[in-house]
């Protein structure tokens, strides 16, 4: 594994990496070169689905799978959207290859646009990305000066333009309905599905919607093909991996790593240990959404999807969080809670009633108000949220999107492995720590 | 067809019907909220959720269609979906809804006006847990006015986004949203754009609790107090039907009723609050004679032999004709028999027509809701009922030097011309048979009290050719008669007949006989949702 050098990442300490120039002088570019003039559409979609690249957003869908639904038939245009909200907690990868190498994911987005015959994609950049914004936008005009975007790209009789659409700061409006929503100029409410945007997306038209990352490892699949990608690390869930790690380790930052990296390597090696050496006591493997680990959980972990399976949680956004030994569980619950209580976008009725129900009662637990009977509590209006994540009948699926699980999981997990800490609260009358 | 289990019922539908849609139709409930059958479906409420067999999670009735499955996908080798509504699982789902709902809710039914025909209510007392496990402090907020005579306790809403929907896709006037998000989301104006559409009262029918509420009925009265009565807006041609809630012959409320063929599930705000000006206008009750400038009462068989010596006698002179007045705002039944009085009474003496039809400009919502341009209930019913008749006989009457005059008249809101004011102030005899002091009847030497809107019964044909049935919501005032009974005896009087009808229904029932659209029409038959035009027997 030591072997492994970065892929996406591998200029980023080079300087004006993230101009066309750049980007050119090692290569880019040379990806959607290819597909314009050797490739048709559907070779495109074969050789991505062939790669078992699965998406980065948080779902780990299948990226070629999914460009395959859009339907072949029908005058409707086609759109492709680059999630570039990275809103979740402790996530901050996206960030980094849109400043550092923006021409990486244009470069994805113009060859998967091609493959879905789409002639018109959006970046959707959360508001708070302003510096990132003024990046993006010098991109699509060195790229639209260069005849890579525009009309008859690069002479193959192939038009797209590419749209920058700045978010106004919803964690929900990462959520690929709730995006296509607001970059329609409405309130960011998720859509009941079905339909799915493969089918109905942006103005009622077939679109796909792919994170960053996803859309960045695409030119690298067209120019050294799926077999060499599947060859990167566990070949049902292969690749080059951003891993974000935060919290309390010693060199926080984001690690590109292969899939199936072992959690202790990422932590107690490339992110070099936990804060004054302190012990581990839990970890959010991918984001806030993802149920935490306890220390001996992380044990012998692979990082990848179905590593995080097989501990019931699971890879999500890639963003690790570190808790050491002087975290107070009640608390750190609590501050997740908040957030979702916060962005919960408030169209259905468990999460936006039980998301401020349990800040409620994490509150006064925290206090030193609490009593047994409000853990309980706390268990039942998960479950009745968004449920176990042990996907048993009537446990899931509660809510229009999948918020519900991204507040209940985590929280419940909290819990359940920390159990003592909740508590202690009522026992001795408020947090420790 | 696919075939669908619900519980222990087969049923066939469309392929693309939503369960919840099935359900519904087979008078299945499946309890919900932020489905409306004509909203965009948004799923977002989950009170309607339902257990589908070979499906790992619940789902949202509203959202889930049914299609032919796969013969090898069949469930028991026979059915495309097998749902239960009644399963453990979905019972406590439901539960869990209703007990997320009612966190914050206040609880106030004793206050509320929604108390009694209340879906939180109702579905709470069928569907959810008899505690609240909530003990922390409700979200307090205050009301607010939206315009158009509607206000919001924000305290009772759930959020079900219906009333918003229905500004975006109904009225297509967009002036509600929603403000804030997570659980300090609230239904919203503009501080400058408050609602003001002539179909904004819907959003009170609408809302499935009591959170949008309508001025007019706000701590009025308690809905379990009043009586129901199915009637049909008169307030133009589109013939809306509505529910007219009363007591003690006093009207409290209108509200929608369901008519798919007529008005879908809206009225307009005209048609809402029409009842106040019916009860704002000064009314006849009495047959009044002009004695030396000024109104007597005088008895029915006073007034009838005072139309005898005017009207009944041929005289020398000045044209002998009578102008038969019929009206657009009476039923078919009270223009029938006038047009008989004409036919059979006056026979070549008679000419008939209407005064100018009120007219506005026609008014057309994105949704498909319509308000029409003609601003009475009857027009097509009486071009069916009479043989023929001049739309506006002012020419005719002006021609022949009419100076006898017998008039329906209900356009209250109707201004006369100078030029009418003129010709009527020339006549010799004018009787006018209303219920209010109209500009025709303040200008009449005998007024005969007929019925106010809400005491009529008959029939009446909108513009599409429906026929639907007129209910009497309140009783008649003072001696006020019917007015096809006051026409009958004024043909028995003026035309010696002995015409004895004792109810509405035998008028309908001649003109089953003789008025081809008629043709096998009864009350029975018309329902509450009326039925179309018979338009074979009418083109024969
Ligand atoms: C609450 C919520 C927030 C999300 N936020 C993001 C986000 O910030 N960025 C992102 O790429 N995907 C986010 N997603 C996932 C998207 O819905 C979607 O699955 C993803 O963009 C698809 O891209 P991928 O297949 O390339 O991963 C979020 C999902 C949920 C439920
Ligand atoms: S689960 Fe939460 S965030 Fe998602 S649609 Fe429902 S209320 Fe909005
Ligand atoms: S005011 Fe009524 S209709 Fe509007 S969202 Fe609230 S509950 Fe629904
Ligand atoms: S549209 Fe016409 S019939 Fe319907 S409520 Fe309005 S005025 Fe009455
Ligand atoms: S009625 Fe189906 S979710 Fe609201």
């Amino acid at each position: 594994m030591s072997d492994f050098k970065p892929i996406l990442t591998e200029h980023i300490h080079t300087e004006n990496s993230h101009t066309l120039e750049f980007y050119r002088s090692v290569g880019g570019y040379s990806a959607l070169e290819k597909v314009l003039k050797t490739m048709a559409p559907d070779d495109v979609t074969n050789e991505v689905k062939a790669s078992n690249l699965r998406g980065r957003g948080g779902a780990g869908f299948s990226a070629g799978l999914k460009w395959g639904f859009i339907p072949k038939e029908g005058d409707k245009p086609k759109y492709l959207v680059c999630n570039a909200d990275e809103s979740e907690p402790g996530t901050f990868k996206d960030r980094l290859l849109m400043t550092k190498v923006p021409h990486q994911m244009l470069e994805g987005i113009i060859i998967a646009s091609y493959a879905i015959q789409a002639q018109l994609a959006f970046v959707y950049i959360r508001g708070e990305f302003y510096s990132e914004y003024l990046i993006l936008e010098q991109m699509i005009a060195e790229a639209k000066e260069a005849s890579l975007l525009g009309k008859n790209i690069l002479d193959s009789g192939y038009d797209l333009d590419v749209v920058i659409h700045r978010g106004a700061g919803a964690y929900i409006c990462g959520e690929e309905t709730g995006l296509l929503e607001s970059l329609e100029g409405k309130r960011g409410w998720p859509r009941i599905k079905p339909p799915f945007p493969a089918i109905e997306g942006y103005l009622k038209s077939p679109t796909i919607v792919n994170n960053v990352e996803t859309l960045a490892n695409v030119p690298h699949i067209i120019n050294r093909g799926a077999d060499w990608f599947r060859a990167i690390g566990p070949e049902k869930g292969p690749g080059p991996k951003l891993f974000c790690i935060s919290g309390r380790v010693k060199k926080p930052g984001v690690y590109e790593e292969p899939m199936g990296i072992s959690l202790q390597d990422l932590i107690y090696d490339r992110a070099g240990g936990i804060t004054k050496d302190r012990k581990l006591k839990a970890v959010f493997p991918g984001g806030s959404s993802s149920p935490i680990l306890t220390a001996e959980e992380t044990e012998d972990l692979k990082m990848d999807f179905s590593g995080l399976a097989s501990v019931n949680s699971m890879l999500g956004s890639a963003g690790i969080i570190v808790m050491d030994e002087t975290v107070n569980m009640v608390k750190a619950c609590l501050n997740v809670a908040r957030f979702y209580a916060h962005e919960s976008c408030g169209q259905c009725t468990p999460c936006r009633e039980g998301t401020s129900w349990l800040v409620k009662i994490l509150t006064r637990l925290y206090d030193g108000n609490g009593t047994r009977r409000d853990i309980e509590m706390l268990l039942e209006i998960t479950d009745n949220m968004g449920g176990l994540a042990d996907f048993s009948l009537g446990s899931f699926g509660k809510t229009v999107c999948p918020f519900g699980e991204a507040v209940s999981w985590p929280v419940r997990s909290f819990i359940e492995k920390f159990e003592n800490e909740f508590v202690a609260c009522v026992n001795i009358g408020g947090a420790v720590v | 067809m696919p075939l669908l289990k619900i519980d222990d019922r087969e049923i066939e539908v469309a392929a693309g019907t939503t369960v919840l849609d099935a359900a519904l139709a087979n008078d299945i409930e499946i309890p919900h909220y932020c489905y409306h059958p004509v909203l965009e479906i948004v799923g977002s409420c989950r009170m309607c959720m339902v257990e589908i067999e070979g499906m790992p999670k619940l789902q949202v009735s509203c959202n889930t269609r049914i299609g032919n499955a796969l013969p090898d996908r069949k469930v028991d080798g026979m059915y495309d979906m097998v749902v239960s509504t009644k399963s453990d699982i979905v019972k406590r789902a439901r539960e869990n809804t209703l007990e997320f709902l009612l966190l914050n809710h206040p609880l106030d039914c004793p206050v509320c006006d929604q108390a009694g025909e209340c879906f939180l209510q109702d579905y709470s007392f069928r569907y959810g847990r008899a505690h609240s496990r909530f003990e922390d402090e409700k979200r307090v907020r205050p009301a607010e006015d939206l315009g158009a005579g509607v206000v919001i306790n924000q305290n009772r809403c759930i959020m079900c986004t219906r009333c918003v929907r229905f500004t975006r896709e109904i009225s297509g006037t967009g002036e509600l949203f929603v403000q804030q998000r997570g659980n300090s989301t609230k239904i919203s104006i503009l501080e400058d754009k408050p609602l003001d559409n002539l179909l904004a009262g819907n959003v009170t029918d609408i809302c499935p609790v009591g959170a949008l509420l309508s001025k007019d009925y706000i701590h009025r009265n308690r809905i379990w107090n009043l009586d129901r009565q199915p009637s049909v807006c008169q307030e133009c041609s589109v013939g809306c039907n509505v529910d007219i809630y009363h007591k003690n012959g006093k009207v409290f409320r209108t509200s929608a009723r369901e008519n798919l063929d007529v008005n879908g599930y809206f009225i307009c705000d005209t048609g809402r609050y029409s009842y106040h000006d019916y009860e704002a206008v000064e009314r006849v009750t009495s047959p009044m004679i002009r004695k030396d400038k000024k109104w007597q009462k005088i008895s029915w068989d006073g007034a009838f032999k005072e139309i005898f010596e005017k009207l009944g006698r041929k005289k020398e002179g000045d044209s002998n004709n009578v102008a038969g007045i019929f009206s657009p705002f009476h039923t078919s039944e009270a223009n029938f028999m006038f047009a008989r009085l004409m036919q059979n009474v006056f026979k070549e003496r008679a000419v008939i027509g209407t005064l100018p039809l009120p007219k506005e400009e026609e008014k057309k919502f994105p949704g498909g809701f319509r308000i029409s341009g003609d601003c009475s209930p009857n027009w097509r019913g009486l071009t069916e009922v009479s043989s023929y008749i001049y739309e506006d006989i002012f020419n005719e009457l002006k021609k022949q030097k009419i100076k006898l005059m017998y008039a329906l008249d209900d356009g209250v809101n109707r201004e006369l011309t100078q030029e009418w004011k003129d010709l009527l102030r020339n006549l010799d005899f004018l009787v006018v048979q209303t219920y209010a002091m109209t500009p025709l009847a303040e200008r009449a030497h005998l007024l005969l009290p007929g019925a106010a809107p809400l005491e009529r019964e008959g029939t009446l044909m909108n513009d599409s050719g429906r026929i639907q049935w007129l209910r009497p919501v309140i009783p008649l005032k003072g001696s006020s008669r019917p007015d096809w009974k006051i026409v009958m005896e004024v043909m028995n009087t003026v035309g010696k007949r002995e015409l004895d009808y004792s109810h509405v229904n035998e008028v309908l029932a001649e003109m089953n006989e003789r008025i081809p659209a008629y043709e096998g029409v009864t009350f029975f038959k018309l329902g509450e949702s009326g039925m179309s035009i018979n338009e074979e027997a009418r083109e024969s």
